[in-house]
């Protein structure tokens, strides 16, 4: 692109950050030119936004047609521009690792404008309640689960110390106690709509029944139905990194086996699409540790746990008129069904 | 004096409305909205009708038992039960359904 780029009237920041974008792109791939094919806004909320950029690429080790991702803090979004080099630094993290990820290409995060970075386009679907329900998506059943349990232990094959990964912060000695205090503590912020006996039931169940911590690894914390891509049959991309943080690895099961994730296929333990055993028979082939049925069982208490607290959470950016929305009024409606769950799974064997 | 049709009947004719003439004929991309619009008005209806809850647990004070330890036998889990069964009969019935499908 040329400089005349900057001279870009500035009452249109929809063709501005294009536009910076595009001059980011030609001198990180080294390009003498870089012809857009395609622009066009994917998805996105508040905070971030992903846009679809196919490009044509003269010049450079990059020669050539791309389908890529732009992934970019929304233009009204103000100082969370740290979000997305971390997310960037995930990625690569994650890439480097061997986990089916989008890779990631450049990070920008030259102060000019909100930060963003670019990564390839993976094809697949996300769609948790088409992959559960589809068998011509996901043909292989077995096959699928034992590859996100095999991804997930390359996930957690990441372990700190990690200079790249600092600010995802301390390192957590005993990670479920750890859990058990910051819901507490999520719940006393709610004030009276985090009144709630059976949510407190298990979260004393979880701190008197908590397993022997394992190390402390990379989670995904969000490793569910819905935030991995699947094409033909197979893990494509795992998705949403925005959650990650140390902890125990266990959790990341849980929350993948928990009911809430089946979308309607509760007899498939594995986010709706496979057995728990196809899945942790992918993990411990990669890890080397098989996770017995006790472990599994906690931190699906832990993960429906976590989930009402969220829904809550939600529900009073609702009430409290901060983001008045049918949508998060709803969420709190479905607490009950996790309080429900959570009293199933810590009734006495 | 209380006028007909009550509350919780004119919000279940108004839900059957929405979903059986004005949801044809709304475009695709606004039938979740509408889907949870019949829902919110379903819930709502359903609380109409729930029983007074007057002489019910002080859950702000079983609530902090439970944390500080004071339960931990179990005694507790029949009425934790009956406290998300009453919750779930307005948010959820479905799940209290005999034949359980979720």
């Amino acid at each position: 692109m040329t400089t005349a780029a900057a001279a870009v009237a500035t009452d249109r920041p929809g063709v501005d950050r294009r536009e910076r974008v595009i001059r980011f792109l030609a001198q990180a791939a080294q390009a003498s030119h870089v012809e857009v094919l395609r622009w066009e806004r994917l998805s996105g909320g508040a905070i971030q936004e992903n846009i679809a950029l196919d490009v044509r690429v003269e010049g450079g080790a990059f020669a050539g047609e791309h389908r890529w991702v732009v992934r970019t803090d929304a233009s009204s979004a103000v100082s969370v521009s740290h979000s997305r080099p971390e997310e960037f630094a995930l990625l690569a993290a994650a890439h480097a690792a061997g986990v089916k990820v989008p890779r990631p290409l450049w990070l920008c995060d030259d102060g000019a404008g909100p930060a963003f970075f670019v990564m390839a386009r993976v094809p697949g679907m996300t769609a948790g309640h088409r992959l559960v329900k589809d068998d011509a998506l996901v043909p292989d059943r077995a096959l699928l689960a034992r590859e996100l349990g095999e991804n997930l232990a390359r996930v957690h094959a990441i372990a700190p110390p990690r200079d790249d990964l600092a600010f995802l912060g301390n390192v957590p000695d005993d990670p479920a106690r750890e859990r058990v205090a910051a819901y507490r503590a999520n719940l006393d912020a709610l004030g009276a709509a985090g009144v709630n006996p059976v949510l407190e039931w298990g979260l004393r169940w979880c701190e008197l029944h908590a397993p022997a911590a394992w190390p402390a690894v990379l989670l995904h914390r969000d490793y569910r139905t819905g935030n991995y891509l699947v094409h033909e049959g197979r893990v494509a991309a795992v998705l949403d990194w925005e959650f990650a943080g140390w902890g125990d690895p266990r959790e990341d099961i849980g929350w993948m086996f928990a009911r809430c994730w089946r979308f309607g296929r509760g007899e498939r333990v594995a986010g709706g699409v496979g057995t728990a055993r196809d899945f942790l028979d992918g993990y411990a082939r990669v890890s080397g540790h098989m996770i017995d049925a006790a472990a599994t069982r906690y931190w699906q208490v832990m993960a429906h746990i976590r989930w009402a607290v969220i829904a809550l959470q939600q529900a009073e950016r609702h009430r409290s008129g901060a983001e008045s929305s049918l949508e998060l009024a709803l969420t709190a409606h479905i607490v009950p069904e996790l309080e429900w769950e959570i009293l199933e799974l810590t009734q006495p064997a | 004096m209380k006028v007909e049709p009550a509350g919780a009947e004119l919000l279940r004719v108004a839900r059957a409305s929405l979903l059986e003439s004005l949801l044809p004929l709304l475009p695709a991309e606004s039938h979740y909205t509408a889907r949870m619009v019949a829902n919110a008005i379903a819930i709502a209806a359903r609380e109409l009708e729930q029983p007074s809850t007057a002489g019910a647990v002080d859950a702000a004070r079983l609530a902090r038992e439970i944390r500080e330890g004071r339960h931990d036998a179990g005694e507790i889990a029949g009425l934790l039960r009956e406290i998300t069964r009453a919750r779930l009969a307005v948010s959820n019935p479905r799940l209290l359904a005999p034949v359980d499908k979720r």
